[in-house]
């Protein structure tokens, strides 16, 4: 009975000290905000006045319709940009996947020490690599001397995607526990075994999750395609050999045009890819969620 | 459910039933042997009393070893418990058993005296009767049996007086004087069974009540020889 | 005087001792290091078959460096090194020529934390027979394996179900019929119930005692008591410091475990087992 009353007497009411430590996290909380506020902001702004140039124009004929003869007072459309821009990143996954995924396997489940750190730093600096550069470097080693073609444009996009892919691959392999490695190795199962069999697995949706992102980087990389692709060209071209139209290097021309009607298709366009990449990225970051249940527990 | 630890209690409380037929057969050995003077039989109990002693030692041992492994709790820390004292109680029966058939050698060349001789085989019976009646009341669980006992154990001190007043009367016959000391310690012996019937009995009621308790009032003044 | 016969009442009641004991395991002057680290030295002891032996110690003493030494589960640990020599059947495991493969094939391990795979129950415990190439009977196999770590009957009608769906104990018991399914002698048990409940771990208790009858376990367990419920036999390992003051795990005593817990040989043993320890 004597506890419960001297309990009673005691002070638990803020003293000044306290006081002034609650004031400090305000402000910095505070702060805080401001700067995620700031963000969103830019984000908001971006996204707004892009829709707003860009959104009159967009309609069924300006998704799907052939690419307007300059000058022309036809609106025309830019079907042949997507399907152009979905072969050369479709290309370019296809060769950035397999082999930044190798990489990170190779990285995280096999390489020793010494082989580790020179692979692991080459891999970040492709990583911070000025697009112009690679875009110079395909010019020189693979249009040179012969024609813009489609698959230069998606070697280009495929040196952008293979480090972040890689990178993207080695989280989630850390992510997957390694009592799941021991689990499997235990079993008698070899080292090629249990990546294949149970850590790939494993790391599906995340590597899925950065292969997108990857995606999304790459569809909108204008550089390694400037030199690769072609200028002219009004109708879909299928054939990745041959000069390809495309997004981002259209939307570069035609920003460059002095024909006002070229800047109004240029934000249209700008719209759709930036929908796009929007796009893609939520489905990766959905996918992500997934495989995050999927694997840890 | 830890069913190798209710495997082990299981076997340890069929040990301790086994030891408790080991006494009841050792006990009628030693009375067998009294009654018809057999010294050869005499022996062959003293003999036998190894047997018990064996399945005592293994009781305490398995108990150890399953107090130390299994830390029973609650109705198991019990019966442990209570099975630690009943073992201890069996085997100090199979002893008094011992104990009379050494009491029969000495004076086996001397003809008794039937009233007495009677008398004794009738303690003999009751405590034989006690015994089985502590035994089932622990195997069947059953606390009403168990306080029977404190009857039964009644009976058996009612004798034993009985007995000693009838050898007041004998102890003058100098023929018969030593038998009828060494009967005397022989009707102590057997009382001194039906007394560790009872606490077998107590040991029952422990485990089903959870109590500490005697069945007799402790203060009540012992009438012994 | 029939009754007098004395009856050989030894024979029914003595304790489950095999008269002839098989090693399996002939450690002999083991030490383990990682880098400049020793984990453990100076370890001899003989691991017998179809017994349940146990490893106890405090933290730190190299038990569970130890057991996975059994199987070569160090090999994967960058630095890791050992030397002295443990005979399995006689085969050194660190000999020249020995497959850590194969040896993990017979010597199987299930961890402290239970690690199902994310596949079906099914896949789970098909797995390992399948890359393996024990492909005949698999159903048989896999409902074999399930029953031997008595889980059968709550799965058998979700066995396409995710692994990860069922319970602790569940899953931990599946890394068990995981490890039985390619038929091992021997199952290391590296502190298989530290994570489960106190119901979960009573059932992997029980189901370790139907083990023995087929293989042979060796179990790392922190919970002293769960050694005394479950082993044959116990080994007491404690760090030892030298006057260099470097520890390395040592094996203190190692003897019946009912003689451990009521008789230790060594003070250090009484003082851990009595919790007077440090």
């Amino acid at each position: 009975m004597a506890a419960v009353e001297q309990a009673l007497t005691i002070d638990l009411r803020a003293g000044a000290r306290a006081r002034r430590r609650r004031l400090v996290n305000r402000i910095a909380e505070a702060i805080a905000i401001l700067a995620a506020a700031v963000a969103v902001a830019m984000l908001v702004w971006v996204v707004w006045s892009v829709a707003e140039r860009g959104a009159s124009l967009i309609s069924w004929s300006f998704l799907t319709g052939d690419l307007p003869i300059p000058f022309s007072p036809e609106v025309g459309g830019i079907g042949p940009l997507i399907v152009g821009s979905a072969i050369v990143v479709g290309i370019a996954t296809a060769i950035a996947l397999p082999v930044g995924v190798l990489i990170a396997l190779f990285l995280e489940e096999f390489a020793s020490n010494w082989l580790r750190v020179p692979i692991q730093l080459a891999i970040d600096l492709m990583t911070g690599l000025p697009s112009i550069i690679i875009a110079i470097f395909v010019f020189s080693a693979l249009v040179y001397g012969h024609a813009e073609n489609g698959v230069a444009g998606s070697l280009g996009l495929a040196i952008v995607m293979i480090p972040l892919i890689t990178r993207a691959t080695q989280e989630v392999l850390r992510l997957v526990p390694s009592d799941q490695r021991e689990g499997a190795l235990a079993l008698g199962a070899s080292r090629w075994r249990t990546v294949v069999g149970v850590i790939l697995p494993a790391s599906l949706g995340g590597i899925l999750t950065g292969t997108v992102l990857a995606v999304a980087r790459a569809v909108g990389e204008t550089a390694p395609l400037l030199f690769a692709t072609g200028i002219f060209g009004r109708t879909l071209q299928l054939n990745p050999t041959k000069a390809m139209p495309n997004m981002p290097v259209q939307i570069f021309i035609w920003s460059e045009s002095p024909d006002p009607l070229d800047h109004r298709r240029a934000w249209a366009t700008a719209l759709v890819l930036m929908t796009l990449v929007l796009v893609m990225s939520l489905v990766a970051r959905i996918a992500l969620n997934w495989s995050r249940r999927n694997t840890t527990r | 459910m830890r069913v190798s630890f209710q495997e082990e209690l299981d076997q340890l409380e069929a040990s301790l039933q086994e030891e408790g037929a080991l006494v009841l057969r050792v006990l009628r050995g030693a009375l067998n042997a009294l009654e018809q003077r057999d010294v050869e039989l005499a022996d062959e109990v003293i003999a036998f009393d190894d047997d018990v002693d064996r399945l005592y030692l293994q009781i305490e041992l398995g108990i150890q070893t399953l107090l130390a492994r299994q830390t029973p709790v609650a109705t198991d820390l019990r019966l442990v418990l209570a099975m630690l004292h009943i073992n201890l109680h069996l085997e100090r029966m199979a002893d008094y058993a011992v104990t009379i058939a050494k009491l029969t050698k000495l004076v086996a060349d001397v003809e008794p005296d039937p009233p007495l001789q009677q008398s004794l085989q009738e303690m003999g019976e009751r405590a034989e009767e006690m015994i089985r009646v502590a035994l089932d009341s622990f195997a069947d669980r059953d606390l009403d049996r168990a306080e029977t006992l404190v009857e039964l154990d009644e009976l058996i001190d009612r004798t034993n007086r009985r007995f000693v007043e009838r050898v007041v009367e004998l102890v003058a016959e100098p023929e018969l004087r030593e038998w009828v000391l060494r009967m005397v310690l022989v009707s102590r012996t057997l009382e001194r069974i039906g007394d560790h019937a009872v606490d077998i009995g107590e040991q029952v009621a422990y485990l089903l009540t959870a109590e500490f308790r005697e069945f007799t009032d402790a203060s009540h003044p012992e009438e012994h020889v | 005087m029939a009754p007098m016969r004395p009856v050989d009442v030894a024979a029914q009641t003595e304790p489950s001792t095999p008269q002839s004991r098989e090693t399996v395991f002939d450690i002999q002057g083991l030490k383990a290091s990682y880098g400049s680290n020793v984990a453990v030295k100076g370890v001899d002891l003989e691991i017998y078959r179809n017994l349940v032996t146990a490893v106890i110690g405090p933290s730190g003493c190299g038990k569970s460096t130890f057991i996975r030494c059994l199987n070569r589960m160090n090999d994967e640990v960058p630095g890791f090194r050992q030397e002295g020599k443990i005979l399995y059947h006689g085969i050194d495991l660190y000999g020249d020529g020995v497959d850590q493969i194969e040896v993990r094939r017979r010597i199987g391990m299930v961890f402290q934390r239970p690690n199902p795979f994310p596949k079906t129950i099914y896949d789970n415990v098909a797995w390992a027979p399948r890359i393996l190439g024990l492909k005949k009977d698999l159903d048989e196999r896999v409902e074999k394996a399930l029953k031997g770590a008595a889980l059968w009957d709550e799965v058998k009608d979700r066995l396409k179900k995710s692994a990860l769906a069922l319970s602790g104990g569940q899953q931990q018991r599946l890394c068990i019929a995981r490890a039985i399914a390619i038929e091992p002698e021997v199952l290391l048990l590296d502190e298989p119930a530290s994570a489960l409940d106190p119901i979960a771990t009573a059932s992997i208790e029980e189901l370790m005692h139907d083990l023995k009858t087929d293989y042979t376990l060796v179990i790392v367990t922190h919970n002293m008591q769960q050694a005394a419920r479950v082993a044959d036999r116990t080994a007491f390992f404690s760090l030892d410091v030298d006057e260099s003051g470097q520890g390395a795990g040592v094996l203190v005593e190692y003897d019946e475990t009912g003689k451990l817990f009521t008789a230790p040989s060594d003070k250090r043993t009484e003082d851990y087992v009595t919790g007077r320890f440090g």
